[in-house]
């Protein structure tokens, strides 16, 4: 990293910068995170299609189209976590210390770092919501779709450093991660509807359920693709995802700085 | 050999709880939901739903994804030059080999056993013979997966394209099986259909199916139970023998690349 004396929006620029050209080098890998949330729409949706209660849901492809597209974000801005995983058991925050960076930008630059690969990534599966439901957003609705899409990104970036400091063993952080992918996966509306939670599950299950973060995003993304949703204020839920989006980036920058330290 | 992974598993507590943890919000809340949301009811009679129907592919998942993991983790041993010492010991390689095999087979089994107990536990199953037949199965498709990852690895040579083929094969052999689905409702597909009939997780799941919940679930199976347990087993054979053969050839001190 080539770095003169800069100015602090500069600094994090190139952090940034750096993660993102990183992020290209895993083209393969960018294929294979596709494929897997291709095959969750054009495969499981299509067949699941045919057995779902259309008492619930008439078409299982359009519903489940918005969930795959929130969860989408998880794997790619989860990449960061990885990455500074690596870099935490092999040393190399010592060079990235000796940088002309101060630690904060050093720790936001990764996180937004994340957060722009997450966002690189959501990108074709907006575009595949435009197709499936042959809606175009209008500039108000598109301007919540990128609010929403920045903020779950920045929460699942942040996310991920936490993660991925607050252990040491590259098993550990492994198995964290796909336990934390696991619990936002099936603690999300993503996969059934609102009214079928908080019919069957407990009140207090139903309100965990309805506002994780991932939910949050999913809820607003059907909100503005699928007609006649019933959704909550969609003030209310970006107000909502901004916190999800301020406690994530807080804890993030905290465990990151803390592995800055130590 | 087989005591070299088997002595693993004691290691990964954290990894087992977290697989277990994850296990129960899988079945305690996905499934729960998922099956009031589908509209086939396999039986009347006896008040069996999706939701055990699922329960058994939920099984068959995990204990492929642990299988091919497994697989990986020799392979990357292997990488880490721990062949080296392996080759060192006064032990064929085709021991070796099929050792490693059927021990990583063993180890992912271990693994999921307490998952497999909770499904039985839950379904209220206490015949002897029928768990260990379960068991007997269950234990020959993760040798067979566990094959299977390891020629993968042999083949590709490469951690990165390792890992994004283990992403997709994961992603499309779930998918494309019985674990969520029955075969008939496949049918509207023909190319899925006929994926899931030679996708060796339909035959675990239906065949774990068909030895518990047989009459509740028969309209939902395609192949007997015979042919189900013979592809089990041959999956098991073919892919050990291959990973033998591919370890035999390209297993070299100095790194398996």
């Amino acid at each position: 990293m080539r770095i003169a004396s800069m100015g602090y929006a500069r600094g994090l620029y190139i952090v940034m910068k750096r993660d993102l050209d990183r992020f290209w080098k895993y083209k393969w890998w960018l294929a294979g995170l596709i494929t897997m949330n291709l095959t969750d729409l054009f495969i499981f949706a299509l067949i699941f299609n045919n057995i779902v209660n259309r008492a619930y849901i008439n078409n299982y492809l359009l519903f489940l189209a918005p969930g795959v597209t929130a969860i989408a974000t998880f794997a790619s801005a989860f990449s960061i976590g990885r990455e500074v995983g690596v870099e935490v058991r092999r040393g190399y925050t010592q060079y990235l210390l000796s940088l002309p960076l101060t630690r904060m930008q050093l720790s936001m630059g990764r996180i937004l770092g994340g957060a722009v690969r997450g966002l690189i990534y959501q990108i074709p599966f907006i575009l595949l919501l435009i197709i499936l439901h042959g809606k175009l957003p209008t500039p108000a609705e598109a301007g919540v779709i990128v609010i929403t899409s920045v903020m779950l990104t920045i929460s699942m970036s942040s996310l991920s450093i936490v993660i991925s400091t607050a252990v040491r063993s590259f098993d550990l952080q492994a198995t964290m991660r796909s336990f934390t992918y696991f619990v936002l996966f099936f603690f999300s509306n993503v996969f059934y509807p609102d009214a079928l939670i908080s019919r069957y599950f407990p009140h207090i299950l139903y309100t965990m359920i309805s506002n994780n973060p991932v939910s949050i995003a999913t809820s607003i993304y059907r909100g503005i693709f699928t007609y006649n949703a019933s959704i909550e204020d969609p003030l209310i839920l970006l107000l909502k995802l901004a916190s999800w989006c301020i406690v994530f980036l807080i804890m993030g920058s905290i465990f990151y700085l803390r592995n800055l330290t130590h | 050999m087989i005591i070299w992974d088997v002595r693993k598993v004691a290691r990964y507590k954290v990894f087992l709880l977290m697989r277990f943890a994850w296990f129960v919000v899988q079945v305690s809340v996905f499934a729960v939901l998922i099956s009031y949301l589908v509209a086939i009811r396999p039986s009347t009679a006896s008040g069996i739903s999706y939701y055990e129907y699922y329960l058994f592919g939920a099984y068959t998942a995990l204990l492929f994804s642990i299988s091919m993991f497994r697989g990986y983790e020799i392979a990357e041993e292997f990488e880490e030059g721990i062949i080296e010492y392996q080759l060192s010991l006064p032990v064929r390689r085709r021991i070796l080999a099929i050792g490693r095999t059927i021990g990583g087979g063993i180890a992912s089994f271990i693994y999921t056993l307490p998952m497999m107990l909770f499904i039985l536990i839950m379904l209220r199953i206490s015949n002897p013979l029928l768990i260990a037949i379960a068991m007997i199965s269950a234990l020959a498709f993760s040798i067979g997966i566990v094959g299977l990852a390891i020629n993968i690895v042999f083949g590709l040579k490469s951690g990165d394209k390792t890992d994004i083929l283990f992403g997709v094969v994961d992603a499309l052999l779930v998918r494309l099986s019985t674990i969520f689905y029955p075969l008939p409702f496949l049918s509207t597909i023909p190319a899925y259909f006929y994926a899931a009939l030679v996708n060796p997780l339909s035959s675990l799941a239906d065949f774990l199916r068909a030895l518990f919940l047989f009459e509740d679930l028969k309209a939902f199976l395609y192949l007997s139970q015979e042919q189900m347990i013979s592809y089990i087993a041959g999956l098991a054979i073919g892919l050990s023998v291959l990973a033998m053969l591919f370890i035999e050839r390209k297993a070299e001190g100095g790194g398996w690349r």
